[in-house]
């Protein structure tokens, strides 16, 4: 089989799984649950520098340089110009050009304002960015994000940290086959049999964080999020059967009639 | 001079926006700078003045999803 890999804004993807840096017990299971995953893009957040730590420990100095995509996110923002203006900041940076518009209007589902994000979405593209922004799994509006210039787009499964699965995979399909960029299903993803169901529907690739990293072993989790994305993804290659009502013998009524 | 810094109004004695960030002994730090509205490029810092009741964003990646 030729290399399975895919794109987003120019660069060439081998892994499908897009992880998350927040919430690890530690900096060193972090490190290993990253490698275990096999991960090629990491997500990040922005935040004010705390002045009055002592030493206020930057995530970066734990990730190897050069080795990832880095995938800050505008999380944060409620407005598409407060994430215009984290997006900025992160750009700044110099370590990255992708943007993961993440837009919230309410604190206790963390859903994404779907107008707000595209406005966000039509300003980044004019800017220059890579602009992956994280959506309801509304198909109408995951293709005016791809319209607006997306390189991505990402609709949720369930809410930010929940672990409640694919709540609509109907949408999600639809979604996936209405697209003309990569679908990746960001938050909501709870288990390996989460993500092998989205590589099933057909998306490029899955983000998380709070399934790995609050797993009793993030590590061994990571690694077993990278095997059920692959193998969901080689499901969805080879075609599933047609579900039918009744049996259908696996080897013929024919060959032996003991009567 | 009186500067909002990260939303905390500090008295400093200070010229440009290198001065603060070496005032917090941020200088080797991978962290991004916004004067008032403006993001600044690291270059930039020694070149950008502030003035009485600027405001100054020191932001940097933590961990996210």
């Amino acid at each position: 089989m030729k290399k399975d890999t895919w794109q987003i804004g120019g660069r060439e993807l081998t892994s499908r799984l897009f992880l998350g840096t927040g919430l690890f017990p530690n900096p060193y299971v972090q490190q290993e649950a990253i490698k275990a995953s096999g991960a090629e893009v990491l997500t990040f957040a922005i935040r004010r520098v705390n002045l009055s730590a002592a030493e206020d420990d930057s995530i970066l100095q734990h990730i190897e340089q050069g080795a990832f995509t880095f995938l800050p996110n505008t999380s944060g923002a409620s407005t598409a110009d407060e994430a215009v203006r984290i997006a900025r900041l992160a750009r700044a940076s110099g370590l990255s050009d992708w943007i993961k518009v993440e837009i919230s209007a309410n604190e206790r589902t963390l859903l994404p304002d779907p107008i707000e994000t595209l406005r966000a979405t039509e300003q980044l593209v004019k800017e220059g960015f890579t602009v992956l922004p994280y959506t309801t799994d509304d198909p109408i509006l995951c293709k005016r994000l791809e319209e607006a210039g997306a390189a991505a787009v990402m609709p949720g499964g369930a809410p930010i940290g929940t672990g409640l699965g694919i709540l609509n995979p109907y949408h999600i399909g639809l979604i996936v086959e209405e697209a003309s960029v990569p679908i990746i299903v960001d938050a909501g993803l709870g288990s390996v049999a989460d993500v092998a169901q989205a590589m099933e529907l057909g998306v490029s690739g899955v983000l998380m964080n709070t399934p790995v990293a609050k797993a009793r072993d993030p590590i061994l989790m990571a690694r077993a999020m990278r095997l059920g994305i692959e193998a969901g993804r080689l499901s969805y290659l080879s075609g599933r059967i047609a579900k039918k009502k009744y049996a259908t013998a696996s080897s013929g009524f024919d060959a032996l009639k003991l009567s | 001079m009186k500067i909002t810094v990260n939303g905390k109004q500090e008295q400093l004695e200070v010229q440009t926006v290198e001065d603060i960030v070496a005032h917090y002994a941020l200088q080797e730090k991978p962290i991004v700078v916004e004067a008032d509205g403006i993001v600044l490029k690291r270059e930039q810092w020694a070149t950008t003045l502030v003035r009485e009741d600027s405001k100054i964003e020191l932001v940097h990646f933590v961990g996210g999803g």
